[in-house]
């Protein structure tokens, strides 16, 4: 019991990482159509910037994650003018948007390792190391910071969503492109904003997640695959089932390493059987978009 | 006869080439091989897949496996790698063609990522993270095929492949696969499964590619996993769009010149000429939408 419920714990707080990327994916999917495999790059940036400034120049650790977030806002945002934007007045087919992406991918992938040394770097954590328990459940200090910041990004996107009129806007866009820019909304205004709020979330997952397992420029694909089987779990309909997904992928593969009697290499093969199978049984994710 | 014609030039020239520009060519010949298939899965067929180098590796791995290690007769190992392929490709492509969008693109790139660690974890079998080698191509009626008579069977293979993809083109499969890429919907309406086009154009060009890479195997006598990973499904991607999708000599000029270009641009750029290729392809998406070969025909309009 003890054991499960450790394991409990940093499962959460893995499945939290998931869910802000899967969130990432599904900020910028629902106004757009536009799945953008960089995300788990932009959590590497982050990472990168979170190395720099935090451990190279020893920031204080909030005015360094704050900086990173700027940066990670305005990487958005210039990535959706070059990449994203051009194609989209062209009137390109969405695939195109989506495969100049991967070419930021690379490119951006390329420069990091360009810039850095190609070991793994260190990112400091938060509140040093350190155990936090409360009776039976215990756990590190980060896991309960991963947690309750995911939260309150989560609270804070639900809030944005349904009470302000620029969520609101975001909806109605979602809903119907060309209705909504009838209505008198911005659409590329909407765009931009749904790539720098992509990028933010992307990044503050890659950032919670670098101090556990360092910064390093090969850490963005698997992120950008577990973030999107978290989504295609959870469904794109809603911004909760962006955290279901992820906490219940995260809970399949700790549970998988954990108590099955594999190699722990082939619990990297649990994001792709999950995945499958929600194919063939739930395409449409666990949660349904509401009428 | 133009096949015969273009079979002994392709062939004939790996005789006049020593062994270091012999081995340069047969690769050149391999990736072009594997861009005329993917061209056909992504340009004709509208599918974004990051298997097909996978399918390279599973072909390259299943017929030095089952030779080797299960000591089969090569003719049977040939046609139980192509099973493995075909059965892998399958799976992947049944639930996730299902689907309107993008899931084939992350079933694929998932499977891309497992595979590399199902080499690496594969103990005895797949020999682990050194691979496979030191073994040698079976003699085939008692000759050894070794140096530029070698370079022919690639070179069979490559218009094998061109002459199976050119006549699936021309044929009403061709023209259906083009049909669900351009409108699916209008597609269905016309009487075409949409679902099962696609599975069979991804499980045939996934089969191709798991023959061309059991054709790689012995080319250097070595299959191991960094080879497989997802550097080379991009760069793939990256090569037909350069060179122009959906077009079978766009493939084949975006292979030739990505793959002959780090030759030229190490002495400038090192290691990273991936950071071109990224740049190249996005400045092809952006610019230049119908590739090299678009910008072929504007010119000699």
């Amino acid at each position: 019991m003890q054991d499960f419920l450790e394991l409990a714990v940093s499962a959460t707080a893995s499945g939290c990482i998931y869910g802000l990327i899967a969130l990432a994916y599904l900020l910028m999917i629902r106004p757009t159509g536009i799945i953008n495999f960089a995300v788990g790059e932009w959590a590497m940036v982050a990472a990168f910037g979170g190395h720099l400034l935090l451990y190279r120049y020893e920031w204080p650790y909030f005015a360094g994650m704050a900086a990173v977030l700027a940066l990670m806002v305005v990487v958005g945002w210039v990535t959706e003018r070059i990449a994203v934007r051009p194609l989209v007045e062209k009137g390109s087919a969405v695939l195109a948007p989506i495969l100049a992406l991967l070419g930021v991918l690379v490119i951006t992938r390329e420069i990091i390792s360009v810039s850095f040394p190609p070991d793994p770097l260190p990112v400091p954590f938060p509140f040093g190391i350190g155990r936090l328990e409360f009776g039976l459940v215990g756990g590190s200090y980060q896991s309960f910071f991963i947690i309750a910041v995911t939260l309150a990004v989560f609270a804070g996107t639900w809030f944005f969503f349904e009470k302000t009129l620029w969520g609101r806007s975001f909806e109605a866009v979602a809903l119907n492109r060309r209705a909504a820019a009838l209505m008198g909304i911005n659409l590329s205004r909407v765009t931009a904003f749904s790539f720098s709020g992509g990028a933010a979330v992307a990044g503050l997952g890659g950032l919670l997640v670098s101090p556990n397992i360092s910064a390093h420029y090969l850490m963005g694909v698997p992120l950008a695959i577990q973030g999107f089987t978290a989504l295609v779990i959870g469904g794109v309909g809603r911004v909760e089932g962006a955290l279901i997904g992820g906490l219940l992928l995260a809970f399949a593969e700790q549970l998988t390493i954990r108590y099955a009697p594999i190699p722990s290499g082939f619990a990297q093969g649990v994001p792709l059987l999950f995945l499958m199978a929600f194919l063939i049984v739930r395409p449409a994710g666990l949660l349904r978009a509401r009428a | 006869m133009r096949w015969l014609a273009a079979f002994v030039v392709l062939s004939g020239a790996a005789f006049f080439l020593g062994d270091y520009h012999n081995d340069v060519y047969r690769k050149m010949l391999l990736w072009v091989t594997l861009a005329l298939g993917y061209n056909f899965l992504f340009g004709i067929c509208g599918q974004v897949a990051f298997s097909h180098f996978a399918f390279y590796g599973i072909g390259a791995y299943s017929v030095v496996i089952f030779l080797f290690h299960f000591h089969a007769p090569l003719p049977l190992a040939i046609v139980l790698g192509v099973a493995v392929c075909v059965i892998v490709a399958l799976a992947v492509a049944i639930p996730s063609t299902r689907l309107e969008g993008f899931y084939l693109a992350l079933a694929t790139l998932a499977l891309a990522q497992l595979f590399v660690v199902l080499l690496n974890e594969g103990g005895d079998v797949t020999g682990g993270t050194g691979g496979i080698a030191s073994y040698r191509l079976p003699a085939i009626f008692g000759m050894q095929i070794r140096g530029p008579w070698y370079t022919a069977v690639i070179v069979f293979i490559l218009l094998m492949t061109y002459a199976i993809l050119v006549r699936l083109d021309r044929s009403w499969f061709g023209r259906a696969c083009r049909a669900v890429r351009d409108n699916p919907e209008a597609a269905a309406a016309m009487g075409i499964n949409v679902a099962r086009t696609k599975v069979v154009a991804f499980t045939l060009t996934s089969a191709l590619a798991g023959v061309a890479g059991m054709v790689y195997a012995f080319v250097d006598n070595t299959v191991n996993p960094p080879i497989f990973g997802l550097e080379n499904a991009f760069l793939l991607l990256f090569m037909v769009i350069v060179g122009g999708s959906g077009r079978h000599a766009g493939a084949a000029i975006g292979a030739v010149l990505l793959f002959l270009l780090p030759f030229f641009l190490s002495p400038l750029v090192g290691h990273h000429h991936v950071l071109v290729f990224g740049v190249l392809m996005l400045a092809a998406i952006l610019l230049q939408p119908k590739g090299l070969i678009g910008l072929w025909d504007r010119f000699s309009r």
